[in-house]
């Protein structure tokens, strides 16, 4: 009886345990999804809606006059200009941008990055630590970085170019420039993922290979590529996300001919105007779905990528 | 490890390749091919890096404003250095993202440390957890800060749900999240425990993943109650996962800049400046160029000492979990 007792009692407590655990993860997930709902909701609210007391959680009355004016092409129609926004503040060149340029450097970044994690893992390029000390450029704050390379892109360059050639090259504010600096920004990232994935490859194939006569080359493109394709895609995409939600180069460096979604979505806010919550709500909603779901996608990688492969999955 | 292997005779001769050229044989020789990708990349750094680093430096001992002409500057040897070092302005807005770092990363390593302990004990609803977790961490900065700006507005839901909770303590519910200078700081920290904690959740989920099931067995089965298991098995297990979640957090806290921008323009006042806001401030609006120089390599100095101990343990860490693979 008394086994009985305590039995019973060990297992109402484990059950309460329980309800306490998901209590607290529930909590969290709801302050987890709160903001994200509360921009969805706002990106369909009208301008009146914005900001009101009790605030609206769910628009009164709900309107795709946001989307309408981020996706609207040319021109404004009167009707969907606001007295606020005489300036046409549509998505395109923004989202043409930074599509243009996070992809080229991405891909630039995965190129070089590749086949330097090869070379690391099959001849140690570099010394020991030599991908250790890679990490270095990217722990310098970007800010440091900014400030040097703003001098070098609009100072230097078009003085030298001035003297040297008598016309005046400037990389500030130009495509070849963002790219340049987030390939540079972004390859210690692609080598430390890439070198998780090429150290698993074993060398004892690609030496089969050899020894059955496949040149160097030939090697990489019949043997390891096709073994790391699945790791370069994951990096890929890893590294996308990351130049897409770049902000302080593109803002130090850029615009107005190149402009960035990020860059973009901070020039709503203005001292004169006011801020567009409604417009920025529907422009972070449009900025934020494709990069979830890609996240969701190579969600099992991403330890890997900002952990620097210390934590072994 | 692999260089052992490399020095494996290789034949050299073989039937199947076609003749190429004198170069693309050169290129593709043992010697010369392994140094081809880290010549790419070490050049690319030593243009990108290395030189603009080196033109700060030099600008950085001008005397000279970016709205005069360049032809204008002069020699100035250490002055801008001493600007810098005598800026209050400076020493502040270092300190303060110290503490914005210190504050933050210790909130979310707790915060994700007790998540991932939780889920790590779920069996159904684990991967849903995960999932939604992860969300934070995926968004983009500058969104998270937008989003965050809309729900501190003062009459906005964040004080909405708080009022409640305030009247019953008979606080004014109206709290002006981004005009007191105290609550814009505590806005900006908050904004970045909310993205980040998931950052440490993964990594000390995976951190519990990885922890030894016969070490915690072996203990319950000699009668060891769940809290001495945590404190004495558990917990010294989950140590490096602890000091690779601070090693990473740190680093990037400390380069604490989007929010800002998006939340508070570094005010009221300077209440919410951290370094990088003041730097861009004194470069990109008052177009101090080589006042900026100068402070961007005085900071350079203090943040590499940082790194190299980061990257000292980082490899310390490394070498562990490698010997420790099966």
């Amino acid at each position: 009886m008394a086994a009985e007792a305590a039995r019973k009692r060990k297992l109402r407590r484990r059950r309460l345990l329980r309800a306490g655990r998901h209590a607290i993860l529930l909590g969290w997930t709801c302050v987890i999804i709160f903001p994200v709902f509360w921009m969805i909701s706002t990106s369909f609210k009208d301008a009146g809606e914005w900001v009101t007391w009790p605030p609206h959680w769910l628009p009164h009355q709900p309107t795709l006059l946001n989307y309408a004016q981020i996706f609207a092409f040319g021109t404004l129609d009167p009707t969907l200009s606001r007295q606020a926004t005489e300036q046409a503040f549509t998505i395109w060149k923004g989202l043409g941008d930074a599509t243009l340029v996070c992809t080229t450097a991405s891909l630039l970044a995965l190129l070089l990055g590749t086949f330097l994690a090869y070379a690391i893992s099959r001849f140690s390029v570099g010394g020991k630590y030599f991908r250790h000390t890679i990490l270095m450029i990217r722990m310098i704050p970007p800010i440091v970085v900014a400030i040097s390379i703003l001098i070098y892109y609009a100072i230097i360059i078009p003085y030298a170019t001035t003297a040297l050639l008598g016309v005046r090259i400037s990389m500030f504010d130009t495509y070849v420039g963002l790219v340049l600096i987030y390939t540079v920004t972004t390859l210690p990232f692609v080598i430390w993922m890439m070198l998780s994935f090429i150290d698993e490859v074993p060398y004892t194939l690609e030496h089969a290979a050899r020894l059955m006569g496949a040149g160097r080359i030939e090697v990489i493109r019949r043997i390891v590529l096709p073994l790391v394709a699945s790791g370069m895609v994951v990096t890929f995409l890893f590294v996308f996300i990351l130049n897409w939600a770049e902000f302080l180069l593109a803002l130090t460096l850029t615009h107005p001919q190149v402009t960035t979604l990020t860059v973009l979505l901070n020039k709503f806010q203005s001292a004169s105007e006011g801020r567009l919550y409604g417009p920025q709500a529907a422009i972070g909603t449009v900025v934020t779905i494709p990069v979830v779901v890609l996240g969701l996608l190579i969600q099992k990688h991403l330890v890997k990528g900002f952990s620097f492969g210390t934590i072994r999955k | 490890m692999t260089e052992a292997n490399t020095t494996l005779p290789i034949p050299t001769l073989n039937a199947n390749s076609r003749p190429a050229g004198g170069l693309v044989r050169w290129l593709a020789s043992e010697r010369v091919f392994r140094l081809i990708p880290f010549l790419l990349v070490e050049g690319l750094f030593v243009l990108t890096i290395l030189v603009p680093f080196a033109l700060t430096i030099w600008i950085s001992l001008l005397k000279w404003r970016a709205n005069r002409p360049f032809e204008t500057a002069r020699f100035a040897g250490f002055e801008n250095y001493e600007a810098v070092l005598t800026t209050d302005q400076f020493w502040l807005a270092l300190a303060r993202t110290f503490y914005f770092a210190g504050m933050a990363v210790a909130l979310e390593l707790s915060i994700g440390f007790v998540l991932a302990m939780l889920v790590s004990k779920c069996t159904q609803s684990r991967r849903l957890y995960t999932t939604i977790f992860l969300v934070p961490m995926m968004i983009v900065p500058i969104v998270v800060g937008y989003n965050f700006s809309m729900i501190y507005i003062d009459s906005g839901p964040l004080n909405q749900i708080l009022a409640p909770f305030m009247e019953a303590f008979g606080v004014d519910p109206r709290i002006r999240w981004l005009s007191h200078p105290i609550a814009a700081q505590w806005a900006i920290i908050i904004a970045d425990i909310w993205q980040w904690t998931s950052l440490t959740f993964l990594i000390f989920l995976s951190g519990f993943a990885a922890l030894p099931r016969h070490l915690v067995n072996a203990a319950r089965v000699m009668g060891a109650s769940p809290w001495q298991t945590f404190w004495w098995i558990e917990l010294p297990l989950l140590k490096p996962a602890i000091v690779i979640a601070v090693i990473i957090r740190s680093m990037e806290a400390l380069k604490l800049f989007d929010p800002v921008v998006l939340l508070t323009f570094g005010g009221p006042g300077t209440s919410t400046q951290t370094v990088a806001y003041f730097l861009w401030e004194q470069v990109w609006v008052f177009n101090k160029f080589s006042f900026g120089a100068a402070a961007s390599i005085v900071l350079l100095i203090i943040f590499s000492i940082l790194i190299f101990f980061a990257i000292y343990m980082l490899i310390g860490y490394r070498r562990r979990v490698e010997e420790s693979a099966p």
